[in-house]
């Protein structure tokens, strides 16, 4: 085994969640885990809709327990690519569900050489409730003008990837973090044309599991384990650019984001500096066709390389791009 | 195509490609699986021999693990194999702060496995804090002591004073570590 193989388990433990809320139509359970809150939302003059995204995710050292910039270790270059497939159904009126299954290729160098790999990540079930609608007003005459969408949801994380506990003899295979998820979302979103912001909440908690069996170690003395509960928030403000007099539109939006996991749990004792926390800003821009029922965008999620801005979690770039299309 | 079926070949796709390890995710056993240990045999289970190796730290001094344990008053040797993570200096810290003071008699080694020259081992020892503590951190550059130990980030193994490993696992809480070394002849 070279010194880079082991690279996957830290890919499944620092990327722990990589994958925050973005106010994004889509988003992977992708990246070990990550994916909370982020699944698909089907506009309401849609039947279905399928969506392929491709996320790159670039790393710039870490954030230590106690919140300062750490560098990655010498000659390092730690990247990770996922491609995101996803399916969405209405099911009624109010109610929708959808599916997102991502793909992940691990792609590190450290001093001792190169590791790539890839395999199926976690994959990511959810259902929205459209509790109240939006109805975009282009100018506020009344106050029920100013009434904002609210949708409430929940996403059921499963372990569909190569988890640290699997059958591996090689971290190379790593690409989930081996645990169910329950997430509980609200998203509230109110356009008032040509803006439109949003905000974003979410929480999660994992499933306890026993474990007895390690990465390359292999079979262990068993034990319970439980990742920490997680919580995100994001919030967006959006303009829209009307293209033409046809359905056709451009949607630049800036975003902040908020993502926190307790600690870890080995036989109900806590395990203190496990959990992390990460803030982000983001920028995406989506151009969206109501009469050919294809949308497409592209975005850029960044960590703060500064102090503070987390705690115990690799700072990344990630950059997305991602087409769909819709059924009526 | 209808969308029942493009949901049903999703989730089919899902469970195809998970096939082959995805399933002790999916149900989670358990079991005490550890294989049965023949006395005598020289390997990294608990119960074997532990495997001898000679490597440097990061300074260059050559370490050789028989050397260690059979030092007058040491009692054991712990191996920690670290990638300079952030799980990883949480599990080194407990052993600084925790372990170390809590087992004076015990050596305790922080093997960097993950750098290819004994320079960049010392910069990322440098770059975490850990240069130049109580924590030895050794160079497995050619990738020996990973091999012989299986080792990967944070498994934690324990050599006793006769040679026989007493543990083999990830690090956790450091409590399963502290009894280990509590119980050590």
């Amino acid at each position: 085994m070279s010194r880079t193989q082991s690279l996957h388990i830290l890919i499944a433990a620092l990327f722990a969640g990589a994958a925050v809320f973005f106010p994004l139509p889509a988003s992977a359970g992708s990246c070990c885990g990550g994916g909370s809150g982020a699944a698909l939302l089907l506009p309401s003059y849609y039947n279905g809709l399928i969506d392929i995204s491709f996320d790159f995710e670039k790393y710039h050292g870490y954030w230590d327990s106690d919140g300062k910039v750490r560098s990655d270790p010498p000659n390092s270059d730690l990247r990770q690519y996922r491609l995101n497939f996803g399916y969405a159904k209405r099911l009624s009126k109010r109610w929708q569900t959808s599916i997102t299954v991502p793909y992940v290729w691990n792609d590190n160098v450290y001093s001792g050489g190169p590791s790539r790999t890839d395999g199926v990540g976690d994959t990511t079930l959810n259902v929205w409730y459209e509790a109240v609608d939006d109805k975009s007003a282009w100018k506020i005459r009344d106050m029920k003008d100013m009434i904002p969408s609210i949708t409430i949801g929940a996403d059921l994380l499963i372990p569909t990837g190569i988890s640290p506990y699997d059958n591996v003899n090689s971290s190379y295979d790593i690409t989930g973090r081996g645990f169910y998820r329950l997430d509980g979302n609200i998203q509230v979103s109110k356009t008032v044309n040509p803006w439109t912001t949003s905000l974003s909440l979410s929480y999660g908690t994992y499933l306890e599991r026993s474990v007895n069996r390690e990465v390359y170690v292999g079979y262990v003395e068993p034990y319970r384990k439980k990742l920490g509960d997680r919580t995100s928030a994001s919030i967006s403000l959006g303009y829209i650019y009307y293209i033409g007099t046809g359905g056709d539109k451009l949607t630049g939006t800036a975003s902040f984001s908020y993502l926190s996991e307790g600690d870890t749990t080995y036989d109900d004792n806590r395990q203190s500096d496990t959990g992390f926390r990460k803030k982000s800003v983001g920028a995406s821009l989506a151009y969206a066709s109501t009469d050919h029922d294809w949308s497409a965008r592209i975005s850029w999620n960044h960590a703060i390389r500064q102090d503070d801005w987390g705690d115990n979690f690799p700072i990344t770039d990630i950059y997305t791009v991602g087409v769909s299309y819709g059924f009526r | 195509m209808g969308s029942v079926k493009i949901s049903a070949l999703l989730i089919l796709l899902v469970l195809l490609t998970g096939c082959g390890g995805m399933t002790d995710d999916l149900f989670p056993s358990g079991s005490d699986k550890q294989p049965a240990v023949i006395p005598g045999t020289i390997g990294p289970l608990p119960g074997q021999i532990a495997p001898d190796f000679t490597i440097p730290d990061m300074f260059g001094t050559a370490v050789t693990l028989s050397s260690v344990i059979t030092t007058t008053g040491v009692q054991g040797a712990v191996l920690y194999f670290t990638m300079w993570c952030p799980i990883c200096w949480t599990h080194m810290d407990d052993i600084l702060h925790v372990q170390i003071p809590a087992f004076p008699n015990v050596r305790f080694y922080a093997v960097d496995y993950v750098n290819g020259t004994l320079a960049d081992v010392q910069q990322s020892a440098i770059n975490t804090g850990y240069y130049g503590t109580a924590l030895t951190i050794l160079a497995d550059t050619q990738n020996i002591v990973e091999s012989l130990y299986h080792g990967t980030m944070g498994v934690t193994v324990v050599v006793d004073r006769n040679g026989i490993v007493r543990m083999n696992e990830d690090y956790k809480d450091g409590v399963r570590l502290h009894t280990v070394l509590t119980d050590l002849p």
